[in-house]
């Protein structure tokens, strides 16, 4: 299919604060209750429009790669956009959001946009984090924030794609370098604009060295 | 598909060899999502490989082991999401601990995949050194990042490899990493400047980051064996290794890695094929491979690196006895060894450390010898016997060499104009103290000497406001982010040539300063760190920083004992509309706000405490019995908005109480400033400088009767013979204490007012009368005051000072201090005295005498023009400005357009009346200082 833009998302928090869920929820618009660990979805891409252009998703899960170091500061630097979820009905899973954030501002690429979610917001009898909290973290931080829920896809939609209007709109500030894929921005084929050598790449299985 | 299917399902499927089909099915790979769905594929299918699954993929019989051998095509795909993806694949790979599987990996698909690998960062580095020496004005600078980035991805991938510690893998990898990358390509490169194909930095950045991020000790020792130690015999073509693999070459694989799979995969388990250029350590390695699988790893790691030297020193038999003597004898070692035999690496690494153009080699040249001296991977041995430093270890000699070469970086760094940037110093600083700290004594006393002149003279350029905020600042965010060797070489920006302006974005600490202002910042930081370093070498404790320490400050719930203080009580409303009864009490450096303590009387409780230095204080419109106050929060940042502790209305009892309260807070917060400037004053050994006597007088006298300064300026005034004027100015002057509080609180807005006038008034050839005047009358007012006082004073000058009236002005006036104004406030208050203007005009006269020896044409006009400025400035000035009168009378026009034009700006920033007046002021003597040259 053809798009203007190809953003790459990663989705970053504590395990089983519903990653794999809003990811099967935004791409397949259904939601999988029974939670296998071991079993993570791994990839999803859908379409949107923002501004009359088709924007095309691609949704890197990064589930499992947390004990190799290599994988994990090459995830966030390949991403324009990141989700960093919590589960507002576990406190331990907000603590964390720190230790997260540092993670993703210590490896990506400064303006990669970071969205806050607090999952789960159907689960209000459970609540141990209040939203006003997740507001404050996501304020000081300089975050976009939202509380969604995977189960009954409340919000799901406008996190991811509020976050890729956020990139859109720095796109159109010129603040991302949209001919340097490492950001996580790519140029759709039909683009006008001339696609940069590496943009318009054959996607062949041996491109040799030199390619980045 | 697999995804979120039970388990066993899972199992099942998988066991029925349908998953291995659909992985070997030759895809449309050029579409993007069936590439991202197959790689996330065979990610997740890795995420679940263990000692049991590992069966299901992997055939013993047929040797198929299709998941891992598929996924490796992708290496190099353009898709950075798709590498990292094949990498993880990989290493969930070597994770599994299955001898079988991990034999069928290093024997059919080790060598191909790890000299593709090699390859594959090799062409990366070309490209990065591409993209340096392509660079113009930084313009690269956003590709060259993503391509430092790529580059640490690589070696952290390959450490992550290394850190698996599968054994038989790492020595494969070792071997092509040491052999066809890091020697041929990077430490070769290093001596031969005409066969150089890469950039120096380039080079320099990648061999230290494999120091930085890999600690695999057989590796990294005989890296760092061949830089320090070895000479090119390395890599003369040696006979025992003279087929393909053993020669040091960086060349490219001859197959492509899916071809080489291919071609492995038909030649069945042919022992000679499996590792046809891998190193002579074979049989032995054999039978540990199939021994031990488990334990004993760090003592084979041992032996392996024995091993390893040995073949690598081969071809220099004789220098390696030659080496074993010196060894004995390491006292004089570093020296001899030098001598004795040739170091080609380490000599163009010593020699890089040269800073007299620019240290834009240096500050690799010094990360590279800190990140050898603190690799885990690197033999201590090794570093002692050069003398390196070694940090957290006992010795008694150091390299003589290097420690000269960091002396003269230090020294170099505390030059005026000196190239060497903040990061290089810090770095040859913790050098420096790792080197030759346990032979404890001073080395850099001359250094840290030029550094202090360097200092004062810097000192002396700016305003006593802001100087003291930068020099708190400074200390606080360079305690507050000490340097970390890895993340500053994570920044591309340094590859490219040292720049000094802060457009680029690029930190401080890693750029030359541009401007007055960072350039006495960075004065100050270089003096932080030659006097920490000093310390540290002669084994002092610091004293004296930070200035204001936590534990000498007065804290929330401390009890105090009040009696004797001065009290006031006050209402507290704060922003929230919470109200509090409490007493205001000032201290030397805090003001507080506390309550009665029940049980002692006289006692009180602290309920707030906060630096009368960061306060504001101002009046509030409506009510004359209450005050604002807002106290900010010291902050590391000078860019962030200064968060406030503080910010409530103090209501007192009645405007009496209010305007005391108001003028103790105001004194209070100049009188800690001050106090502050004296230390700083000390700190710098401010005496030695002859241009820096104001500011001993200044600290002197202050010293002498610390509380009552500000008090005497207040009695004086009200000495004089029309007391409610004198009273007003001085409240004026009081007024504008907050204006200006804001105006530093603000540094991108009040640099440029503040620091402006300095360079005029030093070029104008001021008198010391006119700059005392103004230093005094401002000091209560102007940050900027201290500026043109302090300024090395020109020849005429002082001349000027030898005359009598101004003679007895200097002593007092120099010192800063508002006694020394009375001899001018007395004729300033009472307006109608006629002294004044006639002291003026003998002034001028002098002036005009002075004048007409240079240019005598000039006389008439500059003589006019200058009485007539005092009488309209006499006109124009209402009575709150009266206190800035003295400084119009001054006879260099000039001189005063600066100060004037400050003191107006300041204005500005408090009451819009009285800068208007100011302004005025300032602009009419613009007229009479440039008549003279339109005559």
């Amino acid at each position: 299919m053809a798009y203007a833009y190809l953003f790459k998302y990663i989705i970053i928090g504590d395990t089983g604060v519903g990653k794999s869920c809003l990811l099967l929820q935004f791409t397949d618009k259904r939601f999988q209750p029974v939670h296998d660990l071991t079993i993570g979805v791994e990839f999803g891409a859908r379409m949107i429009t923002i501004d009359g252009k088709q924007i095309k998703l691609q949704i890197w899960d990064t589930a499992g790669q947390e004990s190799f170091r290599s994988i994990t500061r090459s995830y966030y630097r390949g991403a324009a956009g990141a989700l960093l979820v919590y589960d507002i009905t576990r406190r331990d899973t907000f603590n964390h959001l720190t230790t997260w954030l540092e993670d993703a501002r210590q490896h990506s690429n400064s303006n990669m946009v970071i969205m806050l979610i607090g999952n789960k917001s159907d689960l209000e009898s459970r609540r141990e984090v209040k939203k006003e909290e997740g507001e404050a973290f996501a304020r000081e931080h300089g975050l976009i924030f939202m509380e969604t829920s995977a189960k009954t896809a409340s919000n799901v939609e406008e996190a991811f794609i509020n976050t890729a209007k956020e990139i859109y709109e720095k796109i159109q500030e010129g603040v991302f370098d949209i001919n340097n894929e490492a950001n996580g921005i790519k140029i759709g084929p039909q683009h006008p604009t001339t696609n940069s050598p590496l943009s318009s790449n054959q996607g062949g299985q041996h491109a040799g060295g030199g390619c980045c | 598909m697999f995804n979120n299917v039970p388990f066993s399902f899972t199992d099942y499927l998988l066991s029925n060899n349908h998953v291995n089909s659909i992985i070997v099915h030759k895809f449309d790979f050029s579409d993007e999502e069936i590439m991202a769905y197959y790689i996330s594929f065979l990610k997740t299918l890795s995420l679940k490989l263990n000692n049991h699954t590992v069966h299901f993929f992997y055939n013993e019989h047929t040797n198929d082991f299709a998941l891992y051998t598929e996924a490796i095509k992708f290496f190099n795909h353009p898709e950075s999401m798709v590498r990292i993806a094949v990498r993880t694949i990989t290493l969930n790979v070597y994770k599994v601990d299955n001898q079988h599987m991990l034999h069928y990996i290093r024997d059919k698909t080790a060598v191909p995949y790890f000299s593709n690998l090699v390859w594959f960062i090799g062409s990366h580095v070309i490209e990065l050194d591409k993209c340096v020496q392509t660079d113009e004005e930084h313009k690269n600078r956003g590709k060259l990042s993503d391509l430092v980035a790529e580059h640490l991805d690589h070696l952290h991938y390959l450490n992550d490899i290394l850190i698996i510690n599968c054994e038989f893998l790492n020595d494969v990898l070792t071997d092509h990493l040491l052999n066809r990358l890091f020697l041929p390509l990077y430490v070769y490169s290093l001596v031969s400047p005409e066969t150089r194909i890469i950039f120096l930095n380039v080079l320099l950045l990648c061999v230290l980051q494999v120091f930085l991020i890999i600690h695999y000790q057989p590796l990294v020792n005989a890296l760092a064996d061949v830089i320090l130690n070895g000479d090119l015999s390395v890599f003369i073509c040696q006979p025992d290794h003279a087929s393909a693999g053993g020669l040091r070459r960086f060349i490219k694989p001859p197959e492509s890695l899916e071809r080489s799979l291919e071609m492995s995969r038909h030649r069945g388990r042919k022992r000679t094929q499996k590792r046809p250029n891998y190193k002579n350590l074979g049989e032995e390695d054999e039978e540990r491979a199939g021994a031990g699988s488990g334990g004993g790893e760090l003592e084979e790691g041992w032996d392996d690196d024995k091993i390893e030297m040995v073949v690598m020193e081969k071809g220099k038999a004789s220098e390696l006895t030659e080496q074993n003597i010196t060894d004995e004898e390491k006292t004089a070692a570093a020296t001899r060894t030098h001598t004795q035999r040739s170091r080609p690496f380490l000599d163009m690494v010593y020699s890089a450390l040269d800073c007299t153009n620019d240290d834009y080699h240096a500050l690799f040249v010094l990360c590279l010898l800190y990140a050898i001296s603190h690799s885990k991977g690197v033999n201590r041995d090794l570093l002692e016997r050069l003398q390196l430093p070694v940090p957290d270890q006992e010795r008694r000699s150091y390299s003589m060499v290097l420690v000269e070469r960091l002396i003269r970086i230090t020294s170099q760094a505390a030059l005026p104009d000196g190239k060497v940037r903040l990061a290089t110093l810090e770095l040859s600083c913790l050098l420096l103290k790792q080197s030759v700290l346990s032979g404890s004594h001073c080395l850099i006393k001359d250094v840290h000497l030029a550094c202090l002149e360097e200092l004062s003279y810097m000192l002396s350029s700016q305003g006593e406001e802001i100087f003291l905020d930068m020099f708190e600042d400074e200390y606080r965010s360079m305690t507050s982010k000490p340097l970390n060797v890895e993340y500053l070489m994570m920044d591309a920006s340094i590859l490219l040539p040292p720049t000094g302006t802060p457009l680029t974005g690029i930190d401080f600490v890693k750029r030359r300063p541009c401007g007055d202002v960072e350039k006495t910042r960075k004065a100050i930081r270089v003096f932080f760190m030659l006097r920490s370093l000093s310390l540290q070498l002669q084994g002092e404790p610091e004293t004296q920083l930070p200035l204001t320490r936590p534990e000498d400050l007065i804290k929330t719930d401390d009890v105090l004992d009040l009696n004797n203080s001065d009290l006031i009580a006050c209402m507290v409303v704060s922003k929230d509309g919470s109200q509090a009864q409490r007493f205001l009490a000032v201290d030397v450096y805090q003001m507080s706000l506390v309550e009665p303590e029940t049980k002692r009387l006289g006692w009180g409780v602290v309920k707030f405490a906060g630096l009368l230095q960061d306060m504001q204080v101002s009046g509030v419109e409506d009510d004359s019995r209450a005050l604002n106050i807002v106290i900010h929060k010291p902050s590391s940042n000078p860019h962030a908005k200064p968060l406030p502790i503080l910010q409530a209305n103090f209501i007192f009892a009645d405007h009496i109480r209010c305007i005391i309260a108001k003028q103790r807070l105001a004194k209070g917060r100049i009188q800690a400033r001050r106090m502050k400037m004296q230390r700083i004053a000390a700190l710098l050994d401010l005496p030695v400088q002859p241009s820096a006597t104001e500011v001993l007088g200044f600290g002197q006298t202050a010293t002498g009767s610390p509380s009552g300064l500000p008090f005497r300026f207040y009695e004086q005034s009200r000495r004089a013979p029309n007391d409610p004027t004198a009273s007003r100015s001085v409240f004026a002057s009081v007024d504008k204490v907050p204006g200006f509080a804001v105006a530093h609180c603000v540094p991108q807005h009040s640099p440029s007012p503040l620091s402006s006038p300095s360079p005029p008034s030093s070029g104008s050839g001021s008198t010391g009368r006119c700059d005392s005047v103004t230093a005094s009358t401002t000091s209560f007012q102007s940050p900027s005051a201290l500026a043109p006082s302090l300024t090395p004073a020109s020849q005429p000058t002082i001349s000027l000072l030898t005359d009598s009236s101004a003679d007895t002005l200097s002593v007092e006036s120099l010192t800063l201090l508002p006694p020394a104004d009375s001899p001018h406030l007395h004729p300033c208050a009472a307006a109608h005295s006629l002294q004044t203007p006639d002291a003026s005009i003998m002034e001028d006269q002098r002036e005009a005498y002075r004048e007409r020896e240079e240019e005598p044409q000039e006389e008439d006009g500059s003589l006019m023009d200058e009485t007539e400025t005092d009488a309209t400035v006499k006109d124009e000035t209402t009575e709150t400005t009266e206190l800035i009168t003295p400084t119009d009378e001054g006879p260099e026009g000039a001189d005063q357009q600066g100060d004037d034009a400050s003191l107006g700006a300041e204005m500005e920033s408090t009451t819009a009346t009285e800068s208007v007046e100011d302004t005025g002021g300032a602009e009419m003597h613009k007229e009479p200082a440039d008549s003279p040259e339109l005559d």
